[in-house]
This record gives structure tokens, C-alpha cells and sequence, in this order.
């Protein structure tokens, strides 16, 4: 990564760079600074995919006894992604009218 | 600084300049500049590593007032500098370029993280009824306890249905099914799956550990046979006496041998000397018996000869009148 910072010339402060935080840690005034800091090219994207694939990967697949909740995760999130896709259509099978 | 921080290479003297005047905005301008003439053959060096070449490392370090975001290259000026204050000479073998620069980069000297690789965790991350994982329960346990994200979860199916965000339809049922299928049969044939995989990579271990156990048993049974023979080492000596024993033999009978061929040459020679003398005795004898021979019977004249045969014959006579008065008797 770009601009890794070696320990001896690092800065007299302790705090880190707004852009190195974690998404957790940004505080909610930093949030829009801190988007438009982040990588939104191509590699970059790929790159944040990639990430989150491992890191995913990581927890709930890669370990020796792994259980059925990291298929149906991936499943869950599916169903309700094309849920999201279809409600457009499925408005129209609504049993009311008024809720 | 952008221009010195990106590898742009510097193709003449006065950008080199300028790449120096760069760098010393951060404080040495002139022993900077003043040194650039140095590097009129190092051209081939890319302008940003030029005046790390210079033997004055204050120049470099001196950017201690940088902002943090310092980049590694920076860390090999560093070394490239105390490497140059170390040998002066370098300075002007500065004409030898990347090779001195491959010459004085240090490799490999952090701590290697990912040696041994650490091994795979036992267990993934926790998940509850095998759709959330057990974080989202622990994010709101502080504020809400045990019950607030199942009440969460219960206020939310009640608004999407109440809502028709979730539209009751003939896939509900189906969904319904298929659901209490997939719960039932992983509930029934889960562990028997879990099983089945956990004996598939027992397997695969076992292979893997028995290479390893024969491969280490294949170096032990080396090491045994180094021993060994390294021992056998000690036990030269029996060898060498035994040769050694062999070669005083093999002398000895040369030298008997030898001996034995000089005694029947030698005895030969006198041999040889002695059947001479006797040869020449034989000989001076005969030939002096036959010469004393050939003298007495030519001496002997003729009438000698007359009187001895009649002599012998008067003899004669009287023998054998003897002769025949004797066996009558």
C-alpha cells in the first residue's frame, strides 16, 4: 500500500490518518472526508471486493471445522438481494390495498 | 518534491540540479548542489537516489521534519548514505552507478511474518440459528441485553409483513417447505456430513504425516549410516596393520628369495672353478701317463723285446709244470 509508514520516521503524534481508520472507528463528521478519501477506481473496487471475499472467506470457510452458517449466509443474503430485485413486480400480488 | 519523489530518470546535470535544489528545500541546498558535479556520470542513477550517493547523511536524515507518510525507498537512501560515509571511496566510484547501488541495498532485513504459517483456526466465526453471526448479539448486548435482537428481529417481520414489504404469496409456502426441509435434513445429516468431511482431511493428514515420518525416518537411517561409518574410522588401524604385516612378509621372501638365487650363483661360479682344476688334473694326468707310456715302449728296443717274451715263455713253462704237479695232488 502507498505510503506505509515506517515506525522510526513516523510522526511525533500518535493519532492515525484519517484515511488508514477502519470503517467502525470514523466518526460520524469524518464520514463524508473519509468516503471521498477512499480508492474508487477500478483496481480500487476490485480491491475492496476482494477484501471483503477474504475476509468472509477467512472466518467461515477457511477453518477446519467449519459449519453450514457459512453457505447460508451467502444464501440468506442472496434471497434477499433478488427479493430486492423482484419487489418491484411482486408489489402488484399485495393482498391490501391500504396498509 | 513530487518530481524527486517519482522515479523520473534524470537525464542531464542541470536536472539533476534541480532535483538537488528539490531535496534541499528541506535544508542543504548548497552541499547539495556543490556535489551534483560528482554525478555527472552517474546519470544513469534515477534522479531521486542521486543525492543519496552523496557521503552527508544530515542531507537525507535531516528530513526528519517530513510528514509521516514516508516511503521505504526512503529508509534505503538511508542505508545507501551511512553505507557511502562508510566507504568515502564510493564517492567517487559513483561512475560504477547501479551496480554500487545493488552493492550497498540491504534485503531481507525484517522480521518475516507469515514464517512458520500459522496454522488454520479450529472453528469459524460464530453464527446463531446459522443466518446471523453472534457479533450482531454483542454489539447490542450493552444496551438492549439478551432480548433486544430477537425483539429487533421480531418488530421487523411484523412491519415488513404489516407493511407488504414482504408480500404474502403461493411462494411463501414454498419457501416454507423448502425451509423446514433444509432444517430438517441438516439437523438429522449434519453431523454425519461433519464426520465424513473430518475423517476426509484426517486422511489427507495421515498421508502428509507419513511423508513426513518417512522422510525423517529416511534421514535418520543416513545419519545412522554416517555414524557408522564414521566409527568404522576408528577401526582403520586393523587394516593397516594387517597390510602392513602383509608388505614385511613379502619382503622377506624377496629377500630369502634373493638370498637364496646369490647363494646358487656364487656356489655356481665355484663350481664351475673346481670342475676347471679337476679337468686340467684329469687331463696334465693322462697326458703324462700317456706320454710316460709312449716313452717306455719306445724305449723298448727290439732285441729287449726278444729276451722278455722268451723270458716270459721260460716262466710260463715252469708255472705249468708247477700247475700240473699241484692239482694231481
Amino acid at each position: 500500500m502507498a505510503n506505509y509508514s515506517v515506525g522510526i520516521f513516523s510522526h511525533s503524534s500518535v493519532s492515525v490518518p484519517v484515511k488508514d481508520k477502519k470503517l467502525l472507528e470514523v466518526k460520524l463528521g469524518e464520514l463524508p472526508s473519509w468516503i471521498l478519501m477512499r480508492d474508487f477506481s477500478p483496481s480500487g473496487i476490485f480491491g475492496a471486493f476482494q477484501r471483503g471475499y477474504y475476509r468472509y472467506y477467512n472466518k467461515y470457510i477457511n477453518v477446519k471445522k467449519g459449519s453450514i452458517s457459512g453457505i447460508t449466509m451467502v444464501l440468506a443474503c442472496y434471497v434477499l438481494f433478488s427479493y430486492s430485485f423482484s419487489y418491484k413486480h411482486l408489489k402488484h400480488e399485495r393482498l391490501r390495498k391500504y396498509h | 518534491m513530487e518530481t524527486a519523489q517519482n522515479s523520473v530518470p534524470a537525464r542531464s546535470g542541470s536536472e539533476l540540479r534541480n532535483a538537488g535544489q528539490s531535496w534541499g528545500q528541506l535544508g542543504d541546498a548548497t552541499q547539495v548542489e556543490g556535489r551534483v558535479q560528482n554525478f555527472h556520470l552517474a546519470r544513469l542513477v534515477s534522479g531521486h537516489l542521486a543525492p543519496a550517493l552523496t557521503d552527508f547523511p544530515i542531507g537525507v536524515t535531516g528530513t526528519l521534519r517530513l510528514r509521516p507518510g514516508l516511503s521505504l525507498t526512503m529508509l534505503s537512501r538511508v542505508v545507501l548514505s551511512a553505507a557511502a560515509t562508510a566507504a568515502p571511496s564510493l564517492k567517487n566510484a559513483a561512475f560504477l552507478g547501479p551496480g554500487v547501488l545493488q552493492a550497498t541495498r540491504t534485503f531481507h532485513t525484517g522480521q518475516p511474518h507469515l514464517a512458520p504459517v500459522p496454522p488454520l483456526p479450529e472453528y469459524g466465526g460464530k453464527v446463531r440459528y446459522g443466518l446471523i453471526p453472534e457479533e450482531f448479539f454483542q454489539f447490542l448486548y450493552p444496551k438492549t441485553g439478551v432480548t433486544g435482537p430477537y425483539v429487533l428481529g421480531t418488530g421487523l417481520i411484523l412491519y415488513a409483513l404489516s407493511k407488504e414489504i414482504y408480500v404474502i404469496s403461493a411462494e411463501t409456502f414454498t419457501a416454507l417447505s423448502v425451509l423446514g426441509v433444509m432444517v430438517y435434513g441438516i439437523k438429522k445429516y449434519g453431523p454425519f456430513v461433519a464426520d465424513f468431511a473430518d475423517k476426509l482431511n484426517e486422511q489427507k493428514l495421515a498421508q502428509l504425516e507419513e511423508a513426513k515420518q518417512a522422510s525423517i525416518q529416511h534421514i535418520q537411517n543416513a545419519i545412522d549410516m554416517e555414524k557408522s561409518q564414521q566409527a568404522l574410522v576408528q577401526k582403520r588401524h586393523y587394516l593397516f596393520d594387517v597390510q602392513r604385516n602383509n608388505i614385511a612378509m613379502a619382503l622377506e621372501v624377496t629377500y630369502r628369495e634373493r638370498l637364496y638365487r646369490v647363494y646358487k650363483e656364487v656356489k655356481n661360479r665355484l663350481d664351475y672353478h673346481i670342475s676347471v682344476q679337476n679337468m686340467m688334473r684329469r687331463k696334465e694326468q693322462e697326458h703324462m701317463i700317456n706320454w710316460v707310456e709312449k716313452h717306455v715302449v719306445q724305449s723298448i728296443s727290439t732285441q729287449q723285446e726278444k729276451e722278455t717274451i722268451a723270458k716270459c715263455i721260460a716262466d710260463l713253462k715252469l708255472l705249468a709244470k708247477k700247475a700240473q704237479a699241484q692239482p694231481v695232488m
